[in-house]
């Protein structure tokens, strides 16, 4: 299929992806290159700190968690029904990362100003050939091309978001090389996850109950206090800095006197947590509602096929 | 703390190597850069990426297939003098893993874990083995069952979230106090002990970082490795000798299996570099290895036998990897195919000596030929590093 097909007689050749995306059925190889070829040229549109405006429905980690995913659009509503932030984390540990990814770039190019989608410490090369999203590739297409494919687009996602100018949403957390928001917006973002640095910061960061900066027992990032949130909040005349990146139980955990909220909505992550996931919503009137959920009910086994690994062969 | 975790965000590395051609010295092409592992969502490794990314990265099926099974190779005596000494991380790079797998000990670490498994071919957890064990063994399992108490008097800690309880902390404190009297237990053991004055000084590091990270309150494959790396130290000692190999196993590993799964349970260790599902296991890979070996030949079970519930709960006392299937499936929710792909995949291989065989290969390279969990590795005299 060439990229033309895409847009076959309007949006309708995506729209069947979309429905194919929703069964959990994969793409074609051309079909996923296609496709990240368009989303590649809106998010490179997209500013670092990409304004949102309400109502808005806020999403933590999906990791590969497809069905899970879904019975988010069933809980929070459909997409463009209602409008969605994500703040990165789409693939590695779950089974059904490159189900889960696809959809939320198609989705994507299909409604560009109803989703948003941020990226995560995961959305990286090298985070992913460790975590599973590679493996995952070479199982699900017999090559690693996909795998190229999505982690070249990795890379124009934006980093953060500003929903009504109030909510500073991003994967991680703050970086002390970071006081403002025109600070944000200068990085180049087209590139791999550096080790270290303000960009390596806004995906790997924690909050902490110390206050200032501290060393981050992750090895990237920083942890910081409630005396960092709270200045950088002001400096930018923020209510509040939501963010994703850390499995909580409850789906979401507030800190810093609620300005600081984590979300986490892969529910029994790594179906061994027994946590539940929660989404944000931000009504037109700004105000939060929390919405919980459990892992979504399992209709049969999964039509997966039994193949020998190349170890065993 | 004797084992710092990784590099905190703030390090620097002033110099960078382009990675020299062996024959004449030329600089050779770039790697593709090598991931990294940990906890969740954990620290970048030691090094600078390279930036170029995987291009049309080829599938490796032909270089899998062919590559050798990794076989049993005697472990090399240290003879006296010894100039013990406290050792010391170095892999940091894909070409020091290469290094390593090249070198003496690389070859020979990796025979060791093939002569472990070749030792339980065919045997029980319930197999008679010699009585009394030899010294060794038995400073060895009072060393697990000394640890094990050592969980009874550390409770866990009040704490909301999943994974890290702190007491963890506090039980490898009381570890770290007594590692050195425990390890002088087996050094003791020796038929010329006084030559072994010292020993603690290298072997203690290899035993504190084989329980988890004490920072990080997590566990993985790189520390289970940590202890087949005492184990191969101890071997390299004399203290233990191939005809203790088969309780090395049975005994050893399985009590230090036991003491990890308590470990895991009481302090909600997080799975350290987990794959998710794509991985063989959230924590353990050589007791599916030594597992695998017990049942090569069984009359009656066979890889795809782990679907049936009865044999796993009949079985599970004298099977490692059975054992290991039963704990994934109480732990994990959902369709085994969806959490399990790859054990779930391996159920449908041949016979169990092919299962024995990949998994070898597998551990080679999923776990000894991994940057991110090999740059965790120490090296020392007895496991000394080539430069």
């Amino acid at each position: 299929m060439d990229p033309m097909n895409v847009d076959n007689g309007g949006c309708g050749g995506l729209d069947a992806q979309i429905e194919q995306l929703m069964q959990c059925r994969p793409l074609a190889e051309q079909e996923v290159k296609a496709l990240c070829e368009k989303a590649k040229e809106i998010l490179m549109e997209e500013s670092n700190v990409q304004p949102v405006k309400s109502p808005v429905t806020i999403c933590g980690d999906i990791h590969g968690q497809f069905h899970d995913l879904v019975e988010l659009f069933r809980i929070g509503g459909k997409c463009p029904d209602t409008n969605y932030l994500f703040m990165g984390d789409y693939v590695d540990r779950g089974y059904y990362s490159v189900e889960t990814v696809t959809l939320l770039v198609a989705l994507k190019v299909r409604y560009p100003h109803r989703i948003t989608i941020l990226r995560g410490n995961h959305e990286s090369r090298q985070i992913t050939q460790v975590y599973g999203f590679y493996d995952e590739c070479l199982r699900k297409y017999g090559n690693a091309n996909v795998w190229k494919t999505f982690t070249d687009l990795f890379d124009y996602f934006p980093l953060t978001a500003l929903v009504e100018s109030e909510i500073f949403c991003l994967h991680g957390g703050l970086s002390p090389s970071i006081e403002n928001l025109d600070s944000v917006r200068s990085l180049d973002r087209v590139q791999e996850v550096p080790h270290e640095g303000p960009m390596c910061d806004l995906l790997w960061s924690d909050p902490d109950d110390r206050c200032g900066w501290g060393i981050s027992p992750r090895g990237a990032g920083y942890t910081f206090g409630q005396d960092i949130s709270e200045q950088f909040n002001h400096t930018n005349n923020l209510k509040l800095v939501a963010r994703a990146h850390q499995l909580v139980m409850e789906g979401y955990n507030w800190a810093h006197e609620q300005k600081v909220v984590t979300i986490f909505s892969a529910p029994n992550y790594c179906y061994r947590c027994g946590n539940m996931a929660s989404i944000l919503e931000v009504d037109d009137c700004n105000s939060h509602t929390f919405i919980q959920f459990d892992p979504a009910p399992r209709r049969g086994e999964p039509d997966v096929t039994r193949r020998t690994p190349d170890y065993f062969l | 703390m004797s084992n710092p975790g990784s590099l905190p965000a703030s390090a620097h590395h002033e110099h960078e190597h382009t990675p020299l051609c062996r024959s004449c010295g030329a600089p050779t092409t770039s790697p593709t850069p090598a991931p990294w592992s940990g906890t969740t969502d954990s620290p970048p490794p030691a090094y600078r990426p390279i930036r170029l990314p995987a291009i049309n990265a080829p599938t490796n099926t032909a270089a899998i297939v062919l590559s050798p099974v990794p076989q049993p190779l005697p472990v090399p005596p240290a003879a006296p003098p010894h100039a013990f000494l406290v050792p010391a991380k170095r892999i940091t790079s894909p070409d020091d893993i290469a290094r390593f797998h090249a070198s003496v000990h690389g070859l020979h670490f990796l025979g060791f874990v093939a002569a472990l498994s070749a030792s339980v071919h065919g045997r029980k957890l319930s197999d008679p083995l010699p009585s009394p064990p030899s010294p060794a063994i038995a400073a060895l399992l009072d060393l697990v069952s000394a640890l094990a108490a050592l969980v009874a008097s550390t409770p866990p800690l009040p704490h909301s979230s999943r994974y890290g309880n702190p007491a963890f902390r506090l039980w490898h404190e009381k570890l770290t106090d007594s590692a050195s009297e425990l390890i002088s237990r087996i050094t003791a053991t020796a038929s010329s002990p006084a030559d072994l004055a010292g020993a603690d000084v290298e072997l203690a590091p290899y035993l504190l970082d084989s329980f988890g990270n004490a920072t990080r309150i997590d566990y993985g494959t790189g520390h289970e490795t940590n202890f087949a790396a005492f184990l191969y130290c101890l071997a390299r000692l004399g203290l233990i000798t191939e005809p203790d190999y088969p309780a090395v196993v049975l005994r050893v590993f399985t009590a230090y299996l036991d003491l990890m799964r308590t470990l895991q349970d009481t302090y909600q260790l997080e799975p350290a570099g987990s794959h998710g599902v794509w991985g063989l296991d959230d924590y353990h890979f050589l007791p599916f290895i030594f597992g695998s070996a017990q049942l090569i030949d069984h009359k009656y079970m066979k890889p795809k036998s782990i679907h049936n519930p009865d044999i796993l709960e009949n079985f599970s006392k004298e099977y490692m990897y059975l054992a290991c299937v039963a704990y994934v499936k109480k732990v994990k929710k959902g369709p085994f195919m969806e959490h399990s792909p790859m054990l779930d995949d391996i159920s449908g291989v041949a016979n169990w000596k092919k299962v024995n065989s990949g998994l070898l290969k597998m551990y080679k390279a999923e776990v000894l030929e991994k940057v991110p969990i090999m740059q965790h590795f120490l090296f020392g005299s007895l496991i000394k590093w080539e430069d």
